[in-house]
């Protein structure tokens, strides 16, 4: 164990200090992700009061809130780059030194990214799930937070964040094949903010469709845990829920090794 | 002006061979970008399933807003994207000297290297939109509303434009100014719905600060009540004009500023 944290403590380290000094780029992503929020909150304030029942698809106004900025949150917290960390290191060649080092490849490239992890919990994440609280409170009058709903929650976005760093991970083998991912990266990251259910709650989908979609990955890695923290499922589906994300993070990490296998005897380097 | 003419097509030409050379990226780009309309038009549909309006506009009045709003957004798009690579690397990695050996001017030089096609994705679907929403949305269709809204495009294109100028020239002080162009770039979004639906602040904001209500809403407010041409139109040609020639002077003071990379 000591071994483990004393290999992979400098990768986390060194993502840190990456993003320190990016940390302007840092702040134009959570103030772009905030802006949309605010956005997406006037047009449900507008859709709430056109409606004038105050329930939409079982959504009341200050759930439409939280999901909002939850879900948005969770996103950012869930999101993992390591897709474009690949293919510019195939790009610059810069992998091979990855690839000489003696430690697991997946785990170093998890660790990096782990410490902005840390730095989205500690400046984005906590804040936020905050400010929703207090939001809550000086609507309903009463205190909603429920602590065991959290720890489920938290439980919950891990795994969701495992299951997006293989996908993500999957996507960047790709470039070992292709060696271009700039497109294939904005249209992967739009699919996933689609069936994630980021941008529209699964909940609005039509039944089929909306079925369909809970059983897909994409709804683990963001849909899953905003549901759960907004207490929308009962004890069962919960434990349903993480369930189906165990199996998928287990499916996927299956599914990043036989990429890996297949993807690393094509590696070309371009002239680094 | 015949010289700019042809360079702009040489230019033109060249980014167009890169094109076909790489037609697996092109087709990706225009796909995400298709893909990124159909979850914002699909929003709109599941919205309306619920509603029977929004802000006082009917759903067909929505879409022609949405529709609208797209096209002077693909415009830009379509021609000054190189914009973004100013603010994101060329500065920073000093590659910005070759714009200032060459005999024309630099800003034209980087607006003219980059033909981007991925933007008929917005295109395609802004002018479909525009097509599919306007025989039921009631439009009030004269001649002056028709000409008028049509002059006012490239104007609107203009403030993406303007906005995107004068973000990106902020590399030229700070090395890299990718995120700031982001961010207001991002807030386009506003221009999509009414403006109306907006809190008070934030509607002086997006009409007079970074006035991205004048390239949807305003514009498609004109064509859709022909009341108020001078605020809805006027608005559009006096707010991209000012901007421009603001950005082109923050653009020129600096290029003064801008030092080459150390290697």
């Amino acid at each position: 164990m000591n071994k483990i944290i004393k290999s992979y403590a400098p990768f986390m380290q060194a993502g840190i200090q990456t993003l320190i000094i990016y940390r302007m780029n840092f702040l134009g992503f959570v103030i772009g992700g905030l802006i949309y929020c605010f956005v997406m909150f006037y047009l449900w304030r507008a859709v709430f009061d056109s409606n004038g029942e105050g329930i939409f698809l079982g959504f009341s106004m200050t759930d439409m809130v939280i999901y909002l900025f939850l879900a948005n949150t969770t996103s950012q917290l869930t999101y993992s780059s390591v897709s474009e960390v690949i293919g510019e290191e195939i790009k610059d060649g810069s992998i091979s030194m990855r690839l000489l080092k003696p430690v697991n490849t997946d785990l170093s490239y998890m660790f990096s990214e782990l410490g902005e992890v840390t730095m989205k919990l500690l400046v984005l994440f906590l804040p936020m799930i905050t400010g929703l609280e207090i939001y809550r409170f000086c609507i309903t009058g009463t205190v909603m937070f429920n602590a065991i709903n959290f720890l489920l929650f938290l439980l919950s976005v891990v795994l969701a964040y495992i299951i997006s760093f293989r996908v993500n991970l999957c996507f960047g083998f790709i470039a070992f094949y292709v060696k271009n991912l700039w497109g294939i990266g904005i249209l992967k990251n739009s699919i996933i903010g689609f069936l994630s259910g980021s941008l529209i709650p699964l909940a609005f989908m039509p039944d089929r469709l909306r079925v369909c979609l809970e059983y897909m990955p994409f709804a683990s890695m963001g849909y899953t845990p905003v549901m759960i923290y907004m207490g929308k499922y009962g004890a069962n589906e919960i434990l349903f829920r993480i369930g189906l994300q165990v199996v998928w993070a287990l499916l996927l990490y299956g599914l990043s090794k036989l990429i890996w296998f297949g993807a690393i005897k094509k590696l070309c380097v371009q002239g680094g | 002006m015949r010289r700019i003419w042809k360079i702009y097509r040489l230019l033109a030409a060249q980014n167009l061979k890169r094109l076909m050379e790489y037609r697996a990226d092109f087709l990706t780009g225009a796909v995400s970008f298709l893909i990124d309309q159909a979850i914002g038009i699909a929003f709109i549909f599941i919205i309306f399933t619920q509603v029977p309006q929004l802000a006082g506009f009917t759903f067909e009045q929505i879409l022609f807003i949405y529709g609208f709003s797209q096209i002077p957004k693909g415009l830009d798009h379509l021609l000054t994207d190189n914009l973004w690579c100013i603010g994101y690397f060329i500065v920073r990695k000093g590659d910005f000297d070759k714009y200032l050996i060459r005999p024309i001017n630099p800003l034209f030089h980087v607006i003219a290297e980059t033909f981007q096609v991925d933007a008929v994705g917005e295109l395609v679907v802004g002018i479909g939109l525009l097509i599919y929403a306007a025989p039921n949305a009631g439009l009030h269709i004269t001649i002056w509303t028709v000409l008028l809204s049509i002059i006012a495009v490239p104007f609107a294109a203009l403030i993406y434009t303007s906005l995107k100028i004068m973000t990106s020239a902020l590399a030229f002080w700070l090395k890299s100014s990718g995120f700031i162009i982001q961010m207001v770039y991002g807030m386009n979004e506003f221009s999509k719905y009414p403006t109306t639906i907006y809190s008070f602040p934030i509607r002086i904001f997006v009409t007079y600060i970074i006035p991205f209500a004048f390239t949807g809403y305003y514009l498609s407010l004109y064509i859709l009540t022909g009341n108020d041409p001078l605020f809805n139109i006027g608005g559009v040609i006096l707010m991209s004009t000012i901007l421009f020639i603001i950005s082109v002077l923050i653009w020129n003071k600096g290029i003064t500023a801008y030092e080459s990379a150390g290697a």
